[in-house]
């Protein structure tokens, strides 16, 4: 059976190349086990501000006597039911300071609980339940509904540039508050307690959330396959011998490569915006020159590891399966579906030490919340490090490249 | 007034993890000399061109060209090497591939025009300058990437295996450039397995196992060894040199 002899040879021949092989064991598994950790996580540690003014205390209409005080203290119930794996919480005295750390990104939501909140609450529920008859002091006590005096309401400013973090915050919330109005036997909703003000208006969508990190991925592909083959051919072909044994500098080949490369990704990321713009009305109401810049630094560090990659690389196919290898996992952990807050302890390393992760987090910023150079400083610094970073190694191993050709 | 030396290496060493490509190797060229490299396959002839162009770092020993240490800058201008591959773009035709290197040589578009016409003439690639340089045979594109080598007329070329598969007629053509380059001053190495070719250099060096078994003048090699070829008097030095060992 001639089949089988082929099947022999292209077995054989995958046994003996020992980088191929060691992807094809290693490369499932290492999938499996980050798709396993980086997606089965919970919120951990959300950063939330609390504004607590509330004075704890109830004033009712009681059956056959006149008002009665009580002391319910439900804001404080509310907080110490709050999941606190979930939530890293601070307290504020000033509503407006609260709410501006959220507006500035600082915390995920700010929750104002005005002074009247535990007498709000308590007469919203008699109200809504009709009288009720509790024990007090070993006699019984009827509550009667009254009027609701309107003072200020409760808020919760709440982050919703992205949505998963935003509905995970309110769903956690609906939760301690069903704990705090449990207590008064009452059907209210969270909905009927709180003014939820989302920064965003509620307008940004799961689909633009993911879109930066789409496109951002995209262009990972893309850019680094292309530079990887290409280099990988110019070493196989000889012409990067060729080139290098000319008078020219190893840094004027990785500059050349870099401007034509650029120049690709440029066009390709203008392409991916039009489209999912027009095409999906993707959000973008940041300046288009901020995208750029991110864009031609980010690219100009995935040139550079696609350099690296080719340097390691025997061959095109090798390259291939190293940058598979290297990007499908990037695309996992750069909390471009499934924000980094989710991931394991373990894991988040590896996130902050791919670029996609800090281009993403800048795209977002420019893309969705429109936020200036002052916003995205420290994505451009680091995306800027890992460029300059990789553009010397590049240059290293360019030459070294031409050596070992 | 003597010639100038202007290859001079010194005890190169170079192995390859336990094999031994070059073994204290020593080497002498003057201007102008079109020195042959002769060998069987495996003798070290391309790893010597590389190490004397500064490609591969000897483990031991130094390589001068034109009075400088390798691997220099200074003297990649004045160098010329044709790689024992290709080594030309498939995807540009055969005229962008010389433009593109005599561009990486600082020559006008003027000077690549004028230069291209007189080696493709030479290559007889005249007619094909605008085809794709991957559509054409093995030995025309062996052709295209002598032409770039030489393109920037430079001092001093390593020619790898250039006639290989080109036909006995072009052969004889390549020859008689190549001397008279060498009238002009211009120091060639060319390296071959072919090892009668090598009766039309100036000076052959016998490669074996990494040491230069002689070099001298083909004639000089023929009366010392008291054979009729060169193939012969290789077969000979190789016998002696292994007794040797």
């Amino acid at each position: 059976m001639k089949s089988l002899v082929v099947m022999r040879n292209v077995l054989w021949r995958i046994v003996q190349d020992r980088r191929t092989l060691l992807l094809i064991v290693l490369l499932p598994l290492f999938f499996v086990l980050l798709y396993g950790n980086s997606f089965s996580g919970s919120f951990r540690n959300l950063p939330i501000v609390i504004v607590n003014q509330d004075n704890g205390l109830a004033s009712v209409r009681v059956k056959n006597a006149d008002r009665m005080t009580l002391a319910v203290d439900l804001a404080a119930t509310f907080v110490s039911s709050l999941d606190t794996e979930m939530f890293d919480i601070t307290f504020s005295d000033d509503p407006d300071t609260a709410a501006d750390a959220v507006a500035a990104h600082k915390v995920w939501a700010a929750l104002y609980f005005p002074q009247n909140f535990s007498h709000a609450v308590v007469n919203e529920a008699l109200q809504q339940s009709g009288e009720r008859t509790v024990e007090m002091d070993g006699q019984s006590v009827t509550l009667l509904p009254g009027t609701v005096t309107e003072g200020p309401s409760t808020v919760l400013t709440v982050d919703d540039a992205n949505p998963l973090i935003a509905d995970a915050i309110l769903e956690s919330f609906a939760v301690s508050f069903a704990d705090v109005l449990g207590t008064q036997q009452a059907s209210l909703t969270p909905e009927s307690l709180l003014d939820v003000n989302p920064l965003y208006g509620g307008n940004i969508r799961m689909l633009d959330f993911t879109a930066p990190g789409i496109i951002g991925f995209a262009l990972t592909l893309i850019t680094v396959m292309l530079t990887a083959m290409a280099v990988v051919r110019e070493r196989t072909s000889g012409t990067l011998t060729r080139i290098l044994i000319a008078p020219v500098r190893a840094w004027e080949v990785t500059i050349g490569y870099t401007l034509a490369f650029s120049a690709v990704a440029l066009f390709q990321a203008a392409e991916l915006f039009l489209t999912s713009t027009l095409l999906f009305d993707i959000r973008f109401i940041g300046s288009a020159a901020i995208v750029a810049v991110i864009i031609i630094v980010f690219t100009i560090g995935l040139q550079g590891i696609a350099t690296l990659i080719s340097t390691v690389s025997r061959n095109e196919a090798q390259a291939m399966q190293l940058v598979l290898f290297l990007l499908i996992p990037a695309i996992m952990i750069s909390g471009v579906f499934w924000p980094l807050e989710t991931m394991p302890a373990a894991i988040r390393p590896l996130a902050y030490i791919s670029p996609l992760t800090y281009a993403n987090a800048a795209l977002r910023k420019v893309m969705l919340t429109g936020q200036g150079w002052a916003d995205i400083a420290i994505e451009l610094i680091v995306l800027a490090a890992i460029a300059a970073t990789m553009l010397v190694l590049s240059v290293v191993m360019m030459r070294r490249q031409a050596y070992s050709a | 007034m003597a010639a100038e030396t202007v290859i001079q290496a010194t005890g190169l060493r170079k192995t390859f993890r336990t094999r031994v490509a070059l073994d204290g190797l020593d080497l002498a060229v003057e201007q102008g000399r079109l020195y042959g490299l002769v060998g069987p396959n495996g003798a070290g002839k391309t790893t010597l061109i590389r190490t004397l162009c500064g490609l591969l770092r000897p483990d031991e020993g130094e390589a001068r060209l034109l009075g400088w240490r390798m691997p220099s800058v200074r003297v990649r201008s004045q160098l010329g090497y044709m790689p024992q591959d290709f080594a030309v773009y498939d995807d540009l035709t055969v005229l962008q591939n010389l433009e593109f290197f005599g561009g990486l040589y600082d020559l006008s578009r003027r000077q690549i025009h004028e230069r291209a016409g007189e080696l493709l003439d030479l290559v007889d690639l005249a007619d094909r300058r605008g085809e794709k340089t991957g559509e054409l045979s093995g030995g025309m594109r062996r052709r295209v990437s002598l032409a770039v080598s030489l393109l920037h007329k430079p001092r001093l070329a390593f020619l790898d295996e250039p006639t290989a598969g080109v036909d006995p007629k072009l052969r004889r053509t390549f020859w008689d450039y190549f001397h008279r380059l060498s009238d002009q001053g211009v120091t060639l190495v060319v390296t071959t397995h072919q090892v009668e070719e090598a009766l039309r250099c100036h000076v052959v060096g016998f490669l074996s196992q990494g040491r230069l078994l002689i070099q001298d003048s083909p004639e000089m090699i023929l009366r010392g060894t008291g054979t009729e070829t060169l193939d012969d008097a290789f077969i000979v030095l190789q016998e002696r040199g292994e007794a040797a060992r």
